[in-house]
């Protein structure tokens, strides 16, 4: 997707502006946007609800077994996890879906997308500049909610430190910041996925809405589809299979089965969105 | 009114000679939506360092056109050539500057902004982009209002900011659909210098309107689109000459007028008081000394020159 134009850089008589220039601008523009700026604040106040939730219910009643939210209440940086688990069901794809509406359908339906293609910006560059962009709302919303989840179930909990796993083991505070960092690195892979595809939805529509109605409804008919035992054999190439597989990180040993599985399919869903977003863009009308 | 009938065929012909190669060429363009044929078959030059003033009625193809020449949209068939490329378009546009379908920005930036990131995807723009950006706004009278965001401008506002982008580096070929669309009437003066220093710095200009007095005020080259085919294209001058050609002298003595001037291969006649020469025949200076030889007393020969107006409703009527 990337490495792919090689950026010439003769100044006069050069044809493109740098790739490094675009992009830039493509994030300046990205994180200046009221939108996106709203949508990472609520997304940091996930965890935080999730914190004020458990501190008000205080500890886990015992002898009942440990749910995952009850979990969090004796050990702060299962938050992070949690957080991003309940993000993942739908928040944080609606919010790499609004990114990715708004890189190419929003342009059009700006009447910006014109302008960009006259400049020129290549129409590969195109693609290169707002796939930048989409990327890095996934990254930082994905940052937001661990670091946020970190720092809330440090004040809730009190005192940084070891991390019990759902195995019943406890982890060093190294090994849980580990945890965290792959469950992250994981979902953002996840949210790869759902942008891709947004992103090649975005290329075929003038309307944002079209992307986000699009990705809500797709993951609510993978839902059903996933529900329904006769389409078992259908399972295996569902993105919504393994949302949670995610909260496998609070387990010890690690296993890495379900996150291996879903973020390969993750892969083969980015493979395809980028894909079509590739052939679209270089035929689009503007 | 035999010159009504013939003068189109005097225009649709004059493709400008060759040597200094054209701005942007199109042969044999043509692009179908489905079965609506929005261009069909158009062949058109557009002459280095000329403003081309492109008129037709709406739904004639104006904009189709100029999508196509921009790499925008792809032609059903033909061949377009920008600044002298034919195969790779892209190569050409750092150096052309378009305002096309309107203005196109984003609400929640200011005016400055918005110039800004288009700014930075400026192919010829290098180091800092606020001089160029400011002075562009300040070219087309938005300085005051730069800082203030998008949503809030006027139809005008907005206008002047899409002509302030196509602005932002010399150009050699401007491209204005509609520049005039909305502006008051010190805007369309500010549209009309625009295009004039344009033109003074050598820059092509290819603009795009219905308001026929506009074009006639700042162009020197037009071309008449209809039902997506072009009716005429050529030198405004010549057109409106061709367009009106019938001379009319006054003279004391009609009859006599009238029989010297048949007699020198003039289908010349009597019209309320005076001689009317139809186009195509005499010179005026021919004419002159033919009624001087004749003896007949000359008090005026007058060309009544065409408004473009009448041109164009002429040429669209006819055809419609």
């Amino acid at each position: 997707m990337t490495a792919t134009l090689p950026a010439p850089s003769r100044a006069a008589s050069r044809s493109h502006a740098p790739l490094s220039r675009l992009v830039a601008a493509e994030l300046r523009w990205v994180l200046r946007r009221p939108r996106t700026l709203v949508v990472l604040g609520l997304l940091a106040l996930i965890p935080v609800a999730v914190a004020i939730g458990i501190a008000a219910a205080g500890a886990p009643e015992s002898g009942r077994g440990p749910g995952l939210i009850a979990q969090v209440a004796g050990n702060g940086f299962v938050l992070p996890v949690v957080a991003l688990g309940l993000a993942l069901t739908l928040l944080l794809p609606l919010a790499v879906a609004s990114a990715a509406a708004d890189a190419v359908a929003g342009e059009a339906a700006a009447g910006t997308l014109r302008g960009l293609l006259i400049s020129p910006v290549g129409r590969m560059r195109l693609v290169v500049m707002k796939s930048a962009g989409v990327v890095t709302v996934a990254v930082l919303a994905v940052v937001i909610i661990a670091v946020v989840g970190m720092v809330a179930g440090t004040v809730v909990v009190g005192g940084p430190g070891s991390l019990i796993t759902l195995s019943g083991t406890t982890l060093g505070f190294g090994e849980a910041l580990g945890r965290i960092a792959l469950v992250a690195t994981w979902t953002v892979g996840q949210l790869l996925a759902v942008g891709a595809v947004a992103l090649a939805i975005s290329t075929l529509t003038e309307h944002p809405l079209v992307v986000l109605a699009s990705v809500l409804g797709g993951m609510i008919v993978f839902g059903v589809l996933s529900a329904i035992p006769a389409l078992e054999w259908l399972r295996p190439l569902l993105l919504t299979t393994g949302l949670t597989a995610g909260t496998d990180v609070l387990r010890d040993p690690l296993p890495l089965d379900g996150l291996a599985s879903s973020s390969l399919r993750a892969l083969v869903y980015v493979v395809v969105g980028m894909t079509i977003t590739v052939v679209r863009m270089r035929r689009r009308d503007a | 009114m035999t010159a009504a009938t013939t003068a189109p065929a005097v225009g649709k012909e004059s493709l400008p000679d060759a040597g200094a190669a054209p701005a942007a060429r199109v042969r044999n363009l043509r692009k179908t939506f489905g079965n609506v044929v929005a261009v069909d078959g158009v062949d058109l030059d557009i002459p280095a360092g000329s403003v081309l003033g492109m008129l037709g009625p709406n739904g004639s193809g104006k904009t189709t056109l100029i999508r196509m020449l921009l790499g925008l949209t792809r032609p059903t068939a033909g061949r377009v050539e920008l600044l002298g490329r034919d195969h790779d378009l892209a190569a050409a546009l750092p150096d052309v500057g378009a305002l096309v379908e309107g203005p196109g920005f984003h609400p929640f930036l200011s005016g400055r902004d918005n110039l800004l990131r288009a700014a930075a995807t400026e192919p010829r723009l290098d180091g800092d982009p606020r001089g160029p950006v400011d002075a562009a706004l300040e070219r087309v009278g938005l300085a005051d209002a730069a800082r203030r965001r998008y949503r809030g401008y006027s139809l005008g506002m907005k206008q002047r900011l899409g002509l302030a982008a196509a602005l932002l580096v010399p150009r050699r070929l401007v491209v204005l659909d509609e520049p005039t669309n909305g502006l008051d009437p010190a805007g369309t003066r500010d549209v009309r210098r625009v295009v004039a220093e344009l033109h003074e710095a050598g820059t092509t200009v290819l603009l795009s309107s219905h308001l026929l007095a506009e074009v006639e005020a700042v162009c020197s080259h037009v071309a008449v689109l209809q039902h997506g085919s072009l009716l005429v294209s050529g030198e405004l001058s010549s057109l409106l000459e061709a367009g009106a050609g019938e001379l009319v002298v006054t003279t004391d003595d009609p009859a006599a007028g009238v029989v010297a001037l048949r007699a020198a291969g003039a289908g010349a006649y009597h019209r309320d008081g005076g001689v009317v020469v139809p186009a195509g025949t005499l010179s005026p200076p021919e004419v002159v000394a033919a009624l001087v030889r004749a003896e007949v007393g000359v008090w005026e020969v007058r060309r009544d020159r065409a408004h473009l107006e009448e041109l164009f409703a002429r040429l669209t009527e006819e055809d419609a």
